[in-house]
């Protein structure tokens, strides 16, 4: 497969799961299992646009890091912060105050 | 006469040691300059993203409510123009190194067309929202939303800017297959850039 028809179904794919992930918002559903699904499309589409837009693989380790570090670590953000609310409120308020 | 032959144990090898693998060592993309103004993006959105959170841990009630406040339709067509917009000037690059200009030309014109959908998206979003009574007095989500999604615009237009200048760049004929580490660099900055709305579109109307 040659790399134009890879970039074609990198954003076939992204669509997609834009608006199959945007079904999830429109749902009665709330709570833990829906940012755990949100947090997934999230990091499904930015390892896509990384991996194939960005060209990351390619890219200098430090560079390759720092944006991974992006890619991982807001969907996990989102996790814990819903599954971890009060204990960041109360932290969070402790500092402010 | 007698020409003196080095042994062929001391002759240097003719094939120069291989080069790193470049999973190993890679290549910076665009340029150093650019890398730095992206980590800078980033680190600016890191700050954002972190007073997002802790303001949706103390006020769970206005960030449950607040994605059914907003227009999701708006939301997830943000998402698709930026992605296609990503996604030509993805396909520019590639042209460019096929050595098919025009082809570069005319991927960079369909990007530009998509990335000023983003604009055109939000004049109609906000329309929408002060109809509905969301301006900056309506709760802390609402301000939470203009706060990040208004800094995400002001870095949008920035990439248009460099969007129309690297398309004028183009026309000079100024990148070639070998040399074109200005259209890459601004590449980059639209993908971070893009990559951006792809975590804060969730955050605002999906998760609230």
């Amino acid at each position: 497969m040659n790399a134009e028809r890879k970039l074609d179904l990198a954003w076939v794919a992204l669509v997609l799961l834009s608006i199959g992930g945007a079904r999830l918002g429109s749902g009665d559903d709330d709570g833990f299992a829906i940012a755990v699904l949100v947090a997934l499309v999230m990091a499904v589409k930015l390892l896509i646009v990384s991996r194939y837009f960005l060209e990351l693989h390619e890219a200098h380790p430090r560079i390759r890091k720092a944006v991974y570090l992006f890619c991982y670590g807001m969907p996990i953000l989102v996790i814990l912060t819903t599954g971890f609310r009060e204990p960041l409120a109360r932290l969070t308020g402790a500092a402010l105050i | 006469m007698s020409i003196a032959v080095p042994a062929p144990s001391t002759i240097a090898p003719a094939v120069p040691p291989a080069a790193p693998a470049p999973a190993a060592t890679g290549r910076i993309p665009g340029s150093k300059a650019m890398w730095v103004g992206i980590f800078c993006e980033l680190t600016e959105f890191a700050l954002l993203f972190a007073v997002f959170f802790v303001a949706r841990a103390h006020h769970p009630e206005a960030f449950s409510a607040g994605p059914s406040r907003l227009s999701l339709l708006a939301g997830t067509g943000y998402t698709l123009m930026l992605l296609t917009s990503g996604w030509c000037v993805a396909r520019a690059v590639h042209a460019m190194r096929s050595g098919k200009r025009s082809h570069c030309m005319r991927w960079l014109v369909g990007a530009l067309v998509f990335g000023l959908g983003y604009p055109a998206i939000k004049v109609f979003e906000l329309q929408r929202n002060f109809a509905h009574g969301l301006d900056g007095s309506a709760g802390v989500f609402i301000v939470s939303y203009y706060y990040l999604t208004f800094t995400h615009l002001v870095h949008v237009f920035w990439g248009l800017l460099g969007m129309l200048w690297v398309m004028a760049r183009t026309g000079l004929g100024a990148y070639t297959p070998e040399d074109h580490g200005g259209l890459e660099a601004f590449a980059c900055y639209w993908h971070v850039t893009d990559m951006l709305w792809l975590m804060i579109f969730p955050l605002f109307y999906l998760l609230g």
